[in-house]
């Protein structure tokens, strides 16, 4: 066995105290600290979507008013896109790309560590509209020009959540700036780009998309801004369709920003617990590169109903989606095919991902098909349609990557039994509160409407995914209850607890400042610890 | 012209099981396999090397593309026919959309449906007629739904938007139509209702409303 020294590069001694946590340009500070920003925001999101399943439990208002239920649903679909899923798919990228390519830091992390702070500040800013006198924001998430302008929504709410969102856009564009730049240059000796574990790749495709994406919502909330304050920026139908395309070129491929880096958590469990190395490297590479361009290319199917965009296009490069995703499917359970599968927990959240995420992908498909968008865009049907990808995918699948790397972050074990519990409350709460929301939409119950007409169907409904949520509540708790118990029993994990196939797993749990101390094994594909232990069994 | 709701339905019936299979599938499979390849104490053999099937996934890859291509043939087929614009043979109504009502215009008949804010004005259409719309907004961008005809198009201000819709059956609609844009603060109060007259009694309630209008 031959082995490569690990790279030698200066590294500054980390600080200690409050000072040292928010100034630490170590890439596992940081990237730890983001991700604890981000989660933080996903929780305190989770409570807007509770408080806006209390109040649809049953018909009329009861607990918020109108324009109370339109600032809760606009700071909770803005804080998980914006704040939260955003910022954890390149927080999971900060802290382990690194370690996955054998370097010992991030590329330009100072970069990265202002990235930080501004999605500190961008989401202050943004929550800080619930303590002005007209309120937080109240325009949606996706803030649609006219309602946005200045006549219809002139709370000064409204303007610190654009420049919120205009923080927190900037914060995504430098993070995967540095995520790119560390996969192009400091990657280990022997690690080509065809040997770049899944999760790596992922974050490539990621990255590209970020960088394709997010400028152009930086111009449509820049021009809002500008329109709110002075005018003369959007007018008539032209304005308010050109706002749409501009939001939509960055709205369509963030949701795949945010679940490609998942997909990869998923891949790497699924090998992991396999024992076996994920099925068909190179057609996966291809199907996300292929994901990632026609990705570029959909947006005009939120806008079907516009009477602005050629349909059939738009159609037609949705529909094809679902051949690199299917390409997807057909490697995770190639993967599981013959191989020796411990149904560890994060095994659970993976194989939950795949079923989960399959009901949001074949929906997605359903509602790239003009004729079937038309009655269900901007209903229920949708809001079930996109919580399967965005809940069932990406939730899912950061359960996965939290289950799987809390060891190496953290060097201590989580509860296996306290996962499962976890894993299957969530199962059940994401499914009964989403799933009835495809009858209600079916059924013509639109979204963003805090009230619905009694004695109908809809009571039912409502009151159903109302329970469900309060479930996804519980299993929330219950996982952060398995945090606190890990952090008090500190069992320690050892460096590499679940027989992983990346480099990350051949260094201690935490990894030292430097990452990596010995020697790196050598890499000769993208799983070499795999090779290591094959070639072992093969001598044996 | 066609019926909306009956085109759109029987694309949904081809779109339906597909998903329902595709699912079920994944489902079926992922159990299958944790069941099947579960880790076992004491286990002989290795979990298998094979990590490349090239001419599998091809040959699955056409079978992708070949689903694809199925689904958007008909999707278009479908589009195509219902989206050929206005018949301008039909029943002429003008909708006007502003924050939170809507107005119903039948130019030709001279007659004007509106509604209040606790009373929702009602769109009075024949059955088996087709009937032109003329949409447009107001102030900010609304959309026109009608759940039952399975249609919905969005009211953009400075655009309009024409399209036709076939009801086929008579009968009355309370809330049968709903705005689905975020509009503000009455987003979700802001309906009509549908009523669809047999021909000749659409006829009468025209004559009986002009008639009503010029006394």
């Amino acid at each position: 066995m031959t082995a490569v020294d690990a790279p030698r590069t200066r590294v500054a001694p980390p600080r200690r105290g409050l000072v040292g946590t928010l100034a630490s340009t170590d890439h596992k500070a940081l990237g730890a600290g983001l991700f604890a920003t981000a989660f933080a925001f996903f929780l305190a999101a989770g409570v807007l979507a509770l408080l806006m399943r209390f109040e649809l439990a049953r018909p009329h208002l009861q607990l918020l008013t109108l324009h109370g239920y339109d600032e809760l649903f606009t700071l909770h679909g803005s804080t998980m896109f914006y704040l939260f899923a955003t910022p954890i798919a390149l927080a999971a990228g900060v802290y382990l790309v690194p370690l996955q390519i054998g370097a010992a830091r991030l590329r330009w992390a100072r970069l990265a560590l202002a990235a930080w702070w501004m999605t500190i500040g961008g989401g202050l800013t943004m929550w800080l509209g619930f303590l002005t006198e007209q309120g937080a924001a109240d325009v949606g998430w996706y803030a649609y020009w006219p309602l946005s302008d200045m006549p219809s929504s002139p709370s000064v709410g409204t303007d610190y959540w654009i420049v919120g969102v205009l923080l927190a856009a900037a914060a995504a564009i430098a993070l995967a700036a540095c995520v790119l730049a560390t996969i192009v240059t400091e990657r280990a000796p022997g690690m080509t780009m065809l040997r770049l574990p899944v999760f790596c790749w992922t974050m490539v495709v990621s990255c590209l998309m970020v960088l394709t994406a997010f400028p152009a919502l930086i111009v449509a909330m820049g021009l809002l801004l500008a329109q709110r304050q002075w005018g003369g920026v959007y007018s008539g139908s032209a304005g308010a369709f050109d706002y749409q395309h501009l939001f939509w070129f960055f709205g369509h491929p963030v949701v795949y920003v945010v679940f490609f880096p998942f997909l990869g958590a998923v891949a790497e469990a699924i090998a992991t617990f396999s024992g076996r190395r994920w099925f068909g490297y190179k057609p996966f590479v291809v199907s996300l590169l292929l994901f990632a361009a026609l990705s570029m290319s959909v947006w005009g199917h939120h806008m079907f109903t516009t009477s602005a965009v050629e349909n059939r296009y738009f159609s037609l490069t949705s529909t094809a989606l679902l051949v690199p995703a299917g390409v997807e499917y057909f490697d995770a359970l190639a993967t599981m095919w013959r191989g020796r599968i411990r149904l560890a927990t994060p095994m659970l959240f993976a194989l939950g991902f795949l079923v989960l995420f399959a009901i949001g992908g074949t929906t997605g498909i359903w509602v790239a098909s003009p004729p079937l968008d038309y009655h269900v865009t901007d209903s229920y049907f949708v809001v079930a349609h996109f919580h399967y990808t965005l809940f069932g995918g990406s939730v899912m699948g950061l359960f996965t990557a939290i289950y799987l790397w809390w060891p190496k972050v953290t060097g201590t074990l989580l509860s296996e039994r306290l996962g499962r519990w976890h894993f299957w409350l969530t199962m059940i709460g994401m499914n009964l509160t989403f799933f009835p929301l495809f009858f209600l939409g079916w059924d013509g119950m639109p979204r963003r409407v805090a009230d619905y007409a009694p004695g109908t169907s809809w009571s039912t409904l409502n009151a159903l995914s109302s329970a469900g949520s309060a479930l996804l509540a519980a299993s929330v708790l219950v996982f952060l209850w398995n945090v606190r118990r890990s952090w008090r029993r500190r069992a320690p994990a050892g460096p590499d607890p679940w027989g992983g196939q990346t480099l990350e797993w051949a260094t201690d749990s935490p990894p030292p400042r430097e990452n990596f101390t010995g020697a790196l094994p050598a890499v000769r594909s993208f799983a070499p610890l795999q090779d290591l232990r094959e070639a072992a069994e093969a001598s044996a | 012209m066609t019926d909306t709701r009956h085109d759109y339905d029987a694309l949904a019936r081809l779109y339906l099981p597909i998903a329902a299979a595709v699912v079920l599938l994944v489902l079926l499979l992922v159990v299958a396999f944790a069941w099947r390849y579960r880790a076992r104490p004491a286990q002989e053999g290795r979990p298998s090397r094979v990590s490349s099937a090239p001419r599998t996934e091809a040959l699955y890859v056409l079978v992708l593309v070949a689903v694809a291509a199925l689904l958007l043939w008909r999707t278009f087929t479908v589009e195509a026919r219902t989206d050929r614009g206005v018949t301008g043979a039909g029943v002429q109504v003008d909708v006007t959309a502003a924050k939170w009502h809507w107005r119903f215009e039948y130019p030709r008949a001279g007659i004007v449906q509106r509604g209040t804010d606790e009373h929702p004005p009602t769109l009075v259409v024949p059955a088996g007629r087709p009937v032109d719309f003329s949409l447009r907004a107001l102030d900010v961008i609304h959309a026109f739904w009608i759940p039952e005809r399975r249609f919905k198009r969005d009211a953009t201000p400075g655009y309009t938007s024409r399209f036709s819709l076939v009801f086929p059956r008579a009968g009355f609609w309370r809330d049968g139509g709903e705005c689905s844009e975020f509009c503000g603060l009455r987003h979700a109060w802001m309906r009509f209702h549908v009523r669809v007259l047999p021909p000749d009694a659409f006829a009468r309630w025209v004559r009986a409303r002009r008639s009503g209008a010029a006394a």
